[in-house]
């Protein structure tokens, strides 16, 4: 389970990192270069990824702790 | 120069948003002589509010006015901006939540409150609300020349425009500081829903508008780019391209105002879904970043544009690609969206500041502090940190502004090792991550000024055997290897004298 919350952040994020996936000129799109509706189409493939992220997160907190969802705090020696 | 057709939507929403601005103090009622309530509207705010409130971090002048300015003069490099708020809201999900929960838990409202509560140090709290302080100065300053352009475009024509325009711009903080000191942060989320209602509007009308109107649309818009050879990233700076997406995504959530945003959340589960939502808001950013490719195939705007210096051009793109190629009073209500695109964030990120030097800053000083006189000199440096800004703006040129903004995020991203590894790694101390943090914001200011000749900023990468790399990433390498290095080696030292005791 958590290899698969780890992807869902990964995943999305690697593409932005990495720039020659998309730095380059075709397929155009009305127009627009890759390069530029590339990146602008990600960001609505970049929300479903983190919406799945956040509702699997927030849905194993209720499983895990109904009534909080504070957490404590790690202290130093 | 907009006539009055634009003039009148101009100002008859800038006096909505006045009203809204006020109105907010009796919104959802609570006692606003408490710094909780002031500057995080009680913590009461559900998925939709917070949605907007770091919206309106995101979608500033910085987006309106400073990536189009770079697009228009660089093309590809400066489209950076789009991966990093991709990426950014990855960083804010993995954070957010734990530091939430924390602080709701210890009633913390700043990262410095974090920071000193963690690791027992007053040195290193002061320190990190320094830098937010400082960080932010840039930042709003930003923000006052997005809005100076506005009304650059709306004045000129008009006989001693420039005094018109300081004038207004005057006008304009006199009103926005009154509001913020009697409303807090409800007056500010408030009027930010009715910024971005304003702002995506002009989004959506200006792409559909302006490619149908030109012959040929895109296509002839990019011809011209092309000719520049800038449509897409030569090899040698796709390392630069990375490390702006990664250090600006890295810094975004430690700026001191995003941070107060996502604290002013109900709980982590509302906090996690309007993260998760956010990117949505980068497409608004990606069509105003082509806004600055567009402008090319509108000849009235480039010639309009011709009479100013090559310079103060790019700052200049938005206002006027709107004003000529929309009807009148279109162009009176998405100048007034951005006008208040920038007077709202300065207004949130002001108070994240006052926040700090209050809270962080003269409360160590002067622990006895009661809640009332905490809550009064922090309203009275919001307002003080304003006007600092709007000084700025009038002694320092418009071109330097922009690229401060990463100068802003070089300073900032040195509170990572502290606050983001703080969360969950336990074995960092003190000493360690301030000398880490000294080192990085130093060496950072130190390579800025001499990637740019110890002159004017205009570059903020610098030239490594791996090619350009944006400078807080590299600050922020020799930060993380001194906090993590030398945290290794006082540890090793104490369980060595702990083996000794022992025996």
């Amino acid at each position: 389970m958590y290899i698969v919350l780890a992807l869902l952040l990964l995943i999305p994020s690697s593409v932005n990192l990495v720039v020659p996936i998309y730095n380059k000129e075709m397929p155009s799109m009305f127009g627009i270069p890759f390069f530029y509706w590339f990146q602008t189409v990600w960001l609505v493939v970049c929300s479903g990824f983190y919406l799945a992220f956040a509702y699997s997160m927030n849905k194993e907190e209720e499983e895990k702790n109904p009534s909080t969802t504070a957490t404590g705090v790690p202290k130093s020696n | 120069m907009i006539g009055f057709d634009g003039l009148i939507p101009f100002i008859g929403l800038f006096v909505l948003f006045v009203c809204l601005g006020f109105y907010g103090k009796y919104w959802r009622r609570g006692n606003l002589d408490n710094v909780h309530e002031w500057a995080l509207a009680g913590r009461k705010l559900g998925t939709a509010l917070v949605f907007f409130l770091v919206g309106a971090d995101l979608y500033t002048a910085y987006s309106f006015i400073a990536i189009p300015s770079g697009v228009f003069a660089k093309g590809s490099l400066y489209f950076f901006a789009i991966p990093y708020v991709a990426l950014t809201f990855a960083i804010a999900l993995i954070t957010m939540p734990r530091l939430w929960s924390l602080s709701k838990e210890k009633g913390y409202i700043t990262a410095s409150d974090f920071v000193k509560d963690r690791f027992g140090s007053n040195v290193l709290s002061i320190l990190i609300a320094i830098t937010g302080i400082v960080s932010l100065l840039p930042y709003i300053a930003l923000q006052i020349v997005g809005m100076q352009s506005v009304l650059t475009v709306m004045l000129s024509g008009i006989g001693n425009s420039k005094i018109a325009e300081e004038l207004s711009l005057l006008i304009a903080f006199v009103i926005l500081a009154a509001f913020t000191y009697t409303s807090g942060l409800r007056g500010a989320t408030l009027t930010s829903i009715f910024k971005d209602i304003l702002i995506w509007i002009t989004v959506i009308a200006v792409i559909i508008v302006v490619p149908m109107s030109i012959v040929g649309g895109f296509d002839t818009a990019f011809k011209e780019i092309k000719k520049a050879n800038y449509v897409t990233l030569s090899n040698s700076m796709v390392p630069a391209y990375s490390t702006l997406v990664l250090g600006s995504a890295l810094a975004l959530y430690l700026y001191p105002h995003a941070i107060n945003a996502v604290l002013s959340s109900k709980s982590v589960h509302n906090l996690r879904l309007s993260t998760a939502l956010l990117p949505l808001y980068g497409v608004g950013l990606a069509i105003f970043a082509l806004m600055g490719i567009l402008v090319f195939a509108v000849p009235s705007a480039m010639h309009y544009l011709s009479e100013f210096p090559e310079s103060s051009r790019g700052i200049l793109v938005v206002p006027s690609l709107i004003v000529y190629s929309m009807p009148g009073w279109f162009s009176g209500i998405a100048l007034l969206g951005i006008f208040i695109g920038g007077l709202v964030p300065a207004a949130i990120m002001a108070m994240a500041q006052a926040n700090l030097l209050t809270r962080n800053i003269i409360k160590e000083i002067k622990p006895n502090m009661s809640p009332q006189s905490e809550i009064k000199i922090t309203k009275i440096f919001s307002t003080i940190f304003k006007f600092i800004a709007l000084g700025f703006v009038f002694i320092v040129p418009a071109t330097y502004a922009i690229s401060l903004q990463l100068l802003g995020t070089i300073i900032i991203v040195q509170i990572l090792p502290a606050v983001f590894f703080g969360l969950y790694i336990k074995s960092l101390r003190k000493q360690p991550l301030i000398a880490g943090l000294l080192v990085g914001v130093f060496s950072g200011i130190f390579m800025l000024e001499y990637a740019n000749n110890f002159g004017v900023l205009t570059s903020s990468v610098f030239n490594t055997p791996f090619g350009p790399l944006y400078i807080a990433i590299i600050s922020l390498v020799f930060n993380l290897v001194i906090s993590f290095g030398l945290s290794a080696l006082i540890h090793k030292k104490v369980m060595l004298s702990k083996k000794v005791k022992n025996r």
